[in-house]
């Protein structure tokens, strides 16, 4: 990202390029109406947001870079770290917690030996908590990317975590 | 060949039990005897959820349900039925109520109790196959409004419905709507709601994953209504599958001109776009979502305006739940007065609930308002997983409140839930049972809270950080009752202070657990314990937390692992003195807890306490170092096992102590109640021939009243007294014919039976009553040679007050039990005999207990000829009998006044424990009772030890590896005799091998070691 | 769409084609696919039924998705609906127990009584 020259027009990062396509192809082009959907497009292509694409962001929406670090830092979807490649979401919504969801999770730092919030040296897995992704029926959950995974248990830790490389 | 119809027999846990198998051979015999086993098909399902009335069996095609059928049943239902067509009335199922008869599947409540308007197509049609939505009638409203209607008339049809907001705070969508469409506005907007974010609710979710079209109409419809031509629907982020689904629906119905512009030919024209939420859950509060949609942060603003006036961009805006759209197409085909049949008259229609957390049957279920939370929970819900005790169940997310097991009975309407300190919120039902800590469930919501406080007001940024902050206080077991005393005042303030819903209704956890569960949280704060075993830092492990004595299991599972038998005969004889007694009667409080039973289930704790204790005659050896003898006398009246165990830690801690007991030998109700088939008699004796050694004195044959007072023994120079003579008042019936001969109580039965005395009892017996000294009395009366011997119990099998092992034992050797029946009357008859009179119950409304109460049924009477009836309804202690003189200052109103948990009375040097202050419990309780006396003892006579060595806990002194990988390895099972060894009088149970112990000691994941 | 009618018609074409479609198709076999039922392993379930169906050389069955019926604790549940029978629901329907659908209930005809969801 360091070698992105978004002052000149021609911007040399492919991701850019594909990201400002999103932000021309919205009905309206600019303005704070459409930043979440931005940065929601921006986090899934970069995987994180950092600095200078925030400030790219707010130069392509014409708005302050301080309203987009605003809501960047408001809302726990978007990170400003980066992130491993598969990101495990651990529910702790009330049906988890009540079924075990904190056992799950000890068996995971100490699996990954990371703790929450961390990403494995090998970039390999990040680990958060996230609430109730609405799963309960199944409860405990986790979620890996976008898969559920429901009924965890300690034990089925390994086997699950094996699927993803 | 394809049969023609199918027999369904209920093969659930329940059912097999109440005789599905020979149910099922008998039908097998009938259906080969008329050659129809080609045509018919004998299915046995999974549980058909009528646990109560099986064996159950369902015919198809017709869906005939068939209750209670028993093997000779089933020639009559082949050859009525299968044969004839005709259906066996006799054998339908009843309503409870009412006692119609009902006959087909569908008519049962378990089934009938839902009634699904907004999940109508939820898992009947194809989601994205906009074809099917049409198919099932989908789009219909919206052209019939657009078509035949004017907006006030849907307007007025929805007010008519009485339909109110789903998401929560339940306000008429009907006034919502009329508010924004008498605004004058070139633009509005509808809103949907789906920022889901109540933890544990998901019905917005399958409503969008599974019928996504019900929204768009519905929103549309709005849109009509309002005049409004755009929409938006508000979607969280953690719904990748609804935003995709809802995605595809749009497009589809763009596609079908059923979104865009002049729908259906009219001059209207709608079109919604979704916006994705961010993981912020204030954003679920209507202002706060709308800044979220205009790209800002999700912060609420105060109202008014309200969004009807000044709503997204600030124009006139309606916001609507994702339920509360979805119900919208059905009120405008049906019409509102429809809609507004069910409920009850301010909380009309259906709601759909997400049932989670400790219940059987999680998922979604929709039923009119106003049905009890029980029936949700037990019917619907299908009660708790492992028979464990339902404790409370959480109602409205962190905003709302739970509802404890007293008020179960409560209908969920918009009203009846804010009046016990919860709310309806949008639906979402927590169930709990005894293993949730009401105090960390508290924490868990302001930790929740405290994360997603927006931080615009200081009320809920500040307030919530610093209740969070005295939760973990008392969660860790450092807090003090002025932290209580803040975290209700800042409760109160945050509540009244805050801007938005969220903060406003943030206190809610804490002042509704508070409501209900106080104790939990002073059990926290004084005696730094969690009886749900949840909060760690305040136990040493889970099972030692659980069990009432505190005997360090991890500690002598630890060295049995390795064969150091004496070392673990010695930790466990610092907090139980009866190791083999209750390796034979324990009930295990511990295994409850086990985390091994995460995996293969708990350790079998009893059984390498049986053979640990066992290994050894003499024992003394191993007992705690005795102190020197500090010359005060303590007088202990009643050698039971809270008398035996007080003596025992006052004479290791130094003083001279005789227990005065009335029988002839001691032990109390481990002597002359627990039969000896489960505790023989010479194990009993052992170990308190262990205690006299040690130095108990014990008299027997003395009886307090007669041969001297308390207050006699006072004069004697006793400093003190602990009185633990039981709960000896046996509890009889009210009816007549009670003084019959062949008419016994229960527990001067089993007296006389473990004095040695051989009672003639006859062929057929009757017990009446469901705990442990009924199964005890039947299980006698069986060997008195009894034939016929029958338990009879007013309520279920599941509501019985003993170990189920106990019931299944009983069973094993020949006891029948009859549930929901009571005696009512007692006759003798002509022969001599004498005749019981039974009526029969049904299970009514949930009483307090959380337990549905039975009713009798009318005219249900029935007359029995028997020789014997056992009366073991119950025993209650009697604290007149004992204490005299200024010790009668204890009593109240008949009942001694005594702490429960440290045996002090309002008489400075008398005691009391075990179930003469408790009433009827258990072994392991009683000696809990008499360590708790015995420090309070102490502290009195001799104040200011600083620490009791049955408190202090070590790690045993072997190799552990906490890393280590765990095998999987089932627990050891006991040896049994069979169901004839047994009956000649010898002990059921037998002891396990030294491999056995070993190994199922080493299975233990040793919890209480901590890196 | 220009009119009710226009609907209507619709509604009564697609009512007519689901029912020339299990006319032509003998069964039809309805998956459960909400979050719980993926998560549980539904997307497993179907593609059995494909593999399966398309090992036993059966042309004759369609195979479609429904959302969350409400069940989550048996998920994956499938609704098998044999031309002029009920419809039968299973429930935990995982690889195995797809096969033993196929084989013993879409070409047998027998129900699999052990995997019924009661």
């Amino acid at each position: 990202m360091s070698n992105c020259e978004c002052n000149t027009k021609v911007c040399p990062n492919p991701l850019y390029e594909e990201l400002d396509k999103f932000i021309n192809s919205q009905k309206r082009k600019k303005g704070q109406e459409i930043l979440i959907p931005v940065l929601h497009k921006a986090q899934e292509l970069f995987g994180y947001l950092p600095i200078e694409l925030q400030e790219h962001v707010a130069k392509k929406l014409e708005i302050p870079a301080g309203e987009v670090l605003g809501v960047v830092t408001f809302y726990h979807y978007f990170t400003m770290q980066p992130r491993g490649r598969h990101t495990i979401n651990v529910c702790m919504g009330t049906a988890c917690y009540v079924r075990g969801s904190k056992k799950v999770m000890e068996a995971l730092t100490s699996e990954l030996k990371i703790k929450t919030g961390e990403t494995t040296p090998d970039r390999r897995f990040s680990i958060t908590i996230q609430r109730c992704f609405g799963a309960c029926g199944l409860a405990p959950v986790i979620m890996i990317n976008n898969d559920v995974h429901g009924r965890v248990t300690p034990k089925k830790i390994s086997g699950i975590l094996a699927k993803y490389e | 060949m394809a049969a023609r119809a199918q027999v369904l027999l209920c093969a659930g846990g329940a059912c097999i039990s109440s005789g599905t198998d020979s149910v099922k051979s008998a039908f097998e015999k009938e259906l080969t005897n008329h050659n129809l086993t080609d045509e018919i098909d004998l299915i046995t399902t999974g549980c058909m959820g009528m646990c109560e009335v099986g064996p159950t069996v369902i015919i198809y095609p017709e869906g005939i349900f068939y209750q209670k059928v028993k093997p000779a049943d089933a020639k009559e239902i082949v050859e009525e039925h299968l044969l004839k067509g005709r259906v066996v009335q006799r054998l339908f199922y009843k309503k409870p109520a009412t006692n119609e008869l009902i006959q087909a599947i569908n008519g049962i409540d378990f089934f009938k109790l839902q009634k699904k308007i907004a999940l109508r197509n939820c898992g009947v049609i194809d989601p994205v196959n906009i074809n099917e939505y049409i198919a099932n009638g989908g789009y219909e409203a919206l052209g019939r409004a657009l078509t035949e209607m004017q907006p006030v008339q849907v307007v007025a049809e929805v007010k008519t419905s009485g339909l109110r907001g789903r998401g929560g705070a339940g306000f008429p969508t009907g006034l919502k709507w009329e508010a924004a469409a008498k605004e004058i506005s070139k633009q509005k907007y509808v809103v949907c709601n789906a920022d889901e974010g109540d933890p544990g609710a998901f019905m917005d979710r399958s409503l969008l994953e599974g019928d996504p079209h019900s929204i768009i109409e519905g929103m549309a419809i709005c849109g009509f209504a309002i005049g409004a031509n755009q929409g938006y629907v508000y979607v969280r982020a953690e719904y990748p599958l609804a935003i995709e689904r809802l995605s595809i629906a749009i497009n589809d119905a763009r596609k079908l001109g059923l979104l865009g512009k002049k729908i259906f030919s009219s001059k209207f024209s709608f079109d919604i776009e979704i916006r994705m939420g961010a993981g912020a859950f204030v954003c679920g509060e209507e202002t706060a979502l709308m800044h979220s949609i205009e790209g800002k942060r999700g912060e609420p603003r105060p109202k008014p305006p309200f969004p009807a006036q000044k709503g997204l961009f600030d124009k006139p805006t309606v916001l609507n739940n994702v339920e509360t759209l979805a119900n919208i197409p059905y009120i405008i085909t049906n019409g509102g007065a429809e809609y507004a049949k069910l409920g009850t008259e301010k909380s009309k229609g259906t709601k759909v609930f997400a049932l989670a957390g400790d219940v059987n049957n999680t998922g979604l279920v929709e039923v009119p308002m106003g049905m009890p939370m029980g029936s949700i929970i037990f019917d619907l819900g299908g009660g708790i997983p492992k028979d464990k005790k339902f404790k409370a169940v959480q109602i409205g997310g962190p905003s709302g409140g739970c509802i404890p097991q007293e008020h179960l009975n409560t209908p969920v309407t918009y009203e009846s839930l804010p009046a016990l300190g919860a709310i309806m919120g949008s639906g979402g039902l927590i169930v709990m049972n005894e293993d949730t800590c009401m105090v960390d469930l508290a924490r868990y919501f302001m930790e929740f809270i405290a994360e997603e406080s927006c931080g615009k007001c200081t009320p809920c940024r500040v307030g919530t950080r610093i209740m969070l902050d005295l939760l973990n206080k008392i969660c860790a077991g450092r807090a003090t009752m002025q932290d209580l005393e803040r975290l209700e005042l800042l409760a109160n303030t945050v509540g009244k202070t805050s801007l938005c819903g969220l903060g406003q209704s943030a206190p809610n956890p804490v002042l509704s657990t508070l409501r209900y569960f106080r104790h939990e949280y002073l059990d926290h704060i004084n005696d730094k314990k969690c009886a749900a075993g949840v909060c760690s830092t305040m136990m040493w492990a889970p099972c030692v937390n659980a069990c009432p004595a505190n005997v360090n299991v991890p500690a002598y599972l630890g060295y049995t692992k390795y064969g150091r038998f004496d070392d673990a005969l010695r930790v466990h004889l610092r907090n139980n003195p009866f190791p083999s007694v209750c390796g034979r009667v324990c009930p295990q409080w511990c295994t409850v807890k086990c985390r091994r039973d995460d995996l293969e289930g708990p350790l079998a704790v009893r059984a390498v306490k049986r053979y640990i204790g066992d290994l050894r005659e003499d024992y003394r050896d191993l007992y705690p170092v005795k102190e020197k003898p500090n010359g005060k006398k303590v007088a202990v009246i009643g050698a039971g096992p809270a008398g035996l165990s007080c003596a025992y830690y006052l004479v290791l801690l130094g003083y001279d102590v005789t227990v005065f007991e009335k029988q002839p030998e001691a032990g109390g109700l481990m002597r002359y109640a627990i039969p000896d088939y489960r505790l023989p008699r010479k194990v009993l004796a052992k170990e308190i021939h262990n205690m006299e050694k040690l130095g108990v004195k014990i008299q027997t044959n003395f009886t307090i009243g007669k041969d001297k007072t308390l207050v006699d023994l006072r004069k004697d120079g006793f400093e003190s007294i602990f009185v633990s003579v039981g709960a000896g008042r046996e509890l009889l019936p009210k009816i007549g014919g009670i003084d019959l001969p062949g008419v016994l109580p229960g527990t001067k039965f089993l007296e006389r039976a473990a004095k040695g005395e051989q009672i003639k009892v006859g062929n057929d017996v009757m017990v009446i009553g469901g705990g442990d000294a009924a199964i005890d009395c039947s299980r006698i009366a069986q060997r008195f040679g009894a034939k016929n011997v029958t338990i009879v119990y007013r309520r279920t099998r599941k509501e019985m007050p003993t170990n189920p092992i106990e019931i299944r034992e009983a069973e094993v050797e020949g006891v029948k039990v009859e549930f929901l029946e009571n005696l009512i009357a007692i006759k003798q008859s002509a022969n001599g005999r004498l005749i019981a009179t039974l009526k029969k119950y049904r299970l009514g409304e949930f009483d307090k207990s959380g337990r549905r109460a039975p009713e009798e049924i009318p005219n249900s009477d029935e007359d029995r000829e028997v020789d014997t009836i056992l009366l073991a309804i119950g025993h209650k202690p009697d604290p007149g009998s004992i204490l005299s003189g200024d010790y009668e200052n204890a009593i109240k109103d008949g009942t001694l006044v005594a702490s429960e948990k440290t045996g002090t009375t309002p008489v400075e040097d008398l005691f009391a424990g075990g179930d003469f202050v408790v009433g009827p419990s258990t072994v392991i309780e009683a000696i809990a009772a008499g360590q708790h006396a015995a420090k309070s003892i102490d502290k009195k006579l001799i104040p200011g030890r600083k620490e009791y060595f049955w408190e202090k806990f070590d790690l045993p002194a072997v190799d552990f590896d906490p890393e280590k990988e765990i095998t999987e390895a089932l627990p050891v099972e006991f040896p049994m005799l069979n169901a004839t060894e047994r009956l000649i009088s010898v002990e059921v149970e037998k002891t396990i091998t030294k491999e056995g112990a070993c190994r199922e000691a080493g299975r233990c994941l040793r919890c209480d070691y901590k890196v | 769409m220009k009119s009710l009618d226009e609907l209507r018609k619709i509604k009564e074409d697609v009512k007519k084609s689901m029912e020339m479609r299990s006319g032509g198709q003998r069964v039809k076999v309805v998956i459960g696919m909400g979050t719980c039922g993926i998560a549980a392993g539904a997307r497993d379930t179907m593609k059995a039924f494909m593999e399966t169906l398309d090992a036993e050389k059966l042309s004759d069955v369609a195979v479609t998705a429904t959302g969350c019926a409400g069940f989550c604790e048996r998920e994956p549940v499938v609704d098998v609906e044999v031309h002029g029978q009920k419809p039968v629901r299973y429930a935990k329907v995982d690889g195995e127990a797809v096969k033993k659908i196929v084989k013993q209930h879409i070409i047998g005809g027998n129900v699999v009584q052990e995997l019924v969801f009661a």
